[in-house]
């Protein structure tokens, strides 16, 4: 018999353990975060052990963390649905209560049950979501082209004119580090343009002087964003990434158990 | 005095959106044709490219939306032309779920039209779309079959010639990853530590900042930040490449370097809203401390 111990040993940790965790949270509700808590432990130790022991059944080609990697591709499939079943439950609750703004929910849920139905139809059939084989949409790909596609570029196109508005109103020199912060952002608006060409066009004598200018502008830009910009941002990134680690381990040391939903006790 | 400035401020905001829409607007329907200069991180983005060999495989990765598709678009394109002059392969996936296969198949279908001589599954390969952006990439360190048993038609990718060589990102000669959010990050952070594939990012221009730490770092090759960086490298392009040249010059399609004069002209705007919004509001402050003084 082919015995394979990661795949034993993934059920065993996954499938019987939670089920185990079950029936003693029936019996003994002090210990219903226990079975909960061994599986976040085993989930995150497993990858991280599999990246300093170069074992098969941990780290090969059919081994534990492949196939964990495996499933979560599967598990955030179902975060989508979660997703969806929320959409679903708020958008009918805010139309059988006929809340405010009720009609925009009609309008979401339309959506949501045409585009979503279509597009199960097509997996369901075989049609796929994008094109036929002879070239032509498929429904899906029809919804997406002329209602998708479009709506979102046009609210983000809003963009723009709030963005001039709020420039107009809001971006003021108050205080030191908001000059400091309004020259910057007007240096590299103009350097990032080629903004005094723009504004040496109609001045054919001035051009040259214009090129020569926005070269330097355009290398102060890259000096800020490179130099100032990249030396603040690599300090978010490691401090964010410290952040992040410290709260995996206490996640998997089970010292972090909000997740569980659990409120103050057990 | 002090009733202008006040009035200044007061305008309707309405007047402020027109002037915008002008300026938009007046660019793309009448080019300028402003130039544009090249930066260092583009031009290593396309050197980079430009030392692969015939038979590389090159994964682009679509993670960006309709929403800023008018700057991530002509980034795709470009690296996809590029690809196709140099026989290159290109495998394309869709790692951001609002859009980005759609956008993807849509690019995939129009460039690959001005290619006729290359195949599909020969040449380029499209996997579509798939949910959990970090743990696919995760995969298909591992095992592109893995996070893509089948390519976006639903052939099996054992199937498709091209994919026999190019089993894991191991296989891949860079990611490409033209990304809107965090997603191009996760390539960074998570397909390039693992597998050691390089990384190329070409993210709209709002979020271009926080890649400058990777690139300082050397954890990316190269950048196209925003439209900016997709008209540098239409004009790498067009540099290199002649029947490139004349495709931009005479195109009647958007493109990134149409779309500067555009950005030009807007910016020009804002930085002059910025700079009366400031004198006005000065002024005032000064017409009150002179009436306080009184």
């Amino acid at each position: 018999m082919n015995f394979e111990f990661g795949r034993v040993a993934l059920v065993v940790l996954f499938a019987l353990l939670p089920v185990v965790g079950i029936a003693f949270g029936f019996f003994v509700p002090a210990l219903r975060a226990r079975g909960p808590l061994l599986v976040a432990f085993f989930a995150g130790i497993i990858p991280i052990l599999s990246l300093y022991i170069p074992k098969r059944f941990l780290s090969g080609e059919t081994g534990m963390r492949p196939r964990l990697d495996q499933w979560l591709i599967i598990v955030a499939g179902f975060a989508l649905l979660l997703g969806i079943v929320n959409v679903i439950q708020n958008g009918t609750r805010k139309v059988a209560r006929r809340e405010k703004g009720w009609p925009y929910s009609v309008v979401l849920l339309t959506g949501l049950f045409i585009t979503g139905g279509l597009g199960i139809w097509g997996a369901v059939s075989g049609q796929g979501i994008t094109s036929l084989p002879d070239g032509t949409g498929t429904p899906f790909k029809w919804i997406a082209d002329n209602f998708f596609l479009p709506l979102q570029a046009t609210i983000f196109a809003l963009l723009a004119f709030f963005m001039a508005s709020a420039a107009f109103r809001a971006f003021r020199a108050r205080n030191t580090e908001a000059t400091i912060l309004l020259v910057a952002g007007i240096l590299v608006m103009s350097g990032r343009v080629p903004l005094l060409e723009f504004l040496a066009a109609p001045f054919p004598p001035l051009q040259p002087a214009a090129a020569g200018a926005s070269q330097a502008l355009g290398k102060l830009t890259e000096w800020i964003m490179q130099t100032p910009n990249g030396a603040a941002q690599s300090g978010i990134i490691i401090g964010a990434a410290l952040g992040a680690a410290s709260m995996a381990i206490r996640l998997i040391l089970g010292i972090e158990k909000g997740y569980l939903g659990l409120g103050g006790g057990e | 005095m002090a009733g202008f400035v006040d009035k200044l401020l007061n305008i309707d905001r309405r007047w402020l959106f027109l002037l915008v829409f002008i300026g938009v607007a007046l660019p793309i329907i009448m080019p300028i044709g402003l130039p544009v200069t090249t930066t260092a991180s583009t031009r290593d983005a396309f050197e980079f490219i430009e030392g692969l060999k015939p038979g590389d495989a090159v994964l682009i990765s679509f993670d960006y939306g309709p929403s800023s598709a008018p700057e991530n678009d002509p980034m795709a394109e470009g690296i996809m032309r590029q690809c196709f002059l140099r026989k290159i392969h290109v495998v394309i996936c869709a790692l951001y779920p609002l859009g980005g296969l759609q956008l993807a198949n849509n690019s995939l279908a129009k460039v690959s039209a001005e290619f006729p001589d290359l195949k599909y599954g020969e040449d380029y390969v499209n996997l579509g779309f798939k949910d959990g952006a970090q743990a696919v990439m995760k995969r298909m360190g591992d095992d592109i079959v893995g996070a893509f048993p089948t390519d976006v038609r639903g052939t099996p990718l054992a199937q498709i010639p091209m994919m026999k060589s190019v089993r894991s990102l191991r296989q891949v000669g860079v990611v490409v990853t033209v990304a809107t959010g965090i997603i191009g990050e996760y390539w960074i952070t998570q397909a390039h530590p693992q597998s050691g594939v390089p990384v190329i990012v070409g993210p709209t221009a709002v979020g271009a900042p926080k890649y400058y730490a990777y690139l300082n770092a050397g954890q990316a090759v190269g950048m196209l930040s925003g439209m900016k960086g997709a008209a540098e490298y239409e004009k790498l392009l067009a540099a290199k490449y002649p029947q490139l040249e004349r495709f931009y010059k005479s195109t009647h399609a958007f493109t990134a370097t149409k779309g500067m004069d555009a950005q030009t002209v807007i910016h020009f705007i804002i930085i002059l809203f910025i700079i009366i919004g400031n004198v006005a509001t000065l002024s005032q402050r000064a017409a009150r401390r002179k009436a306080e003084a009184r």
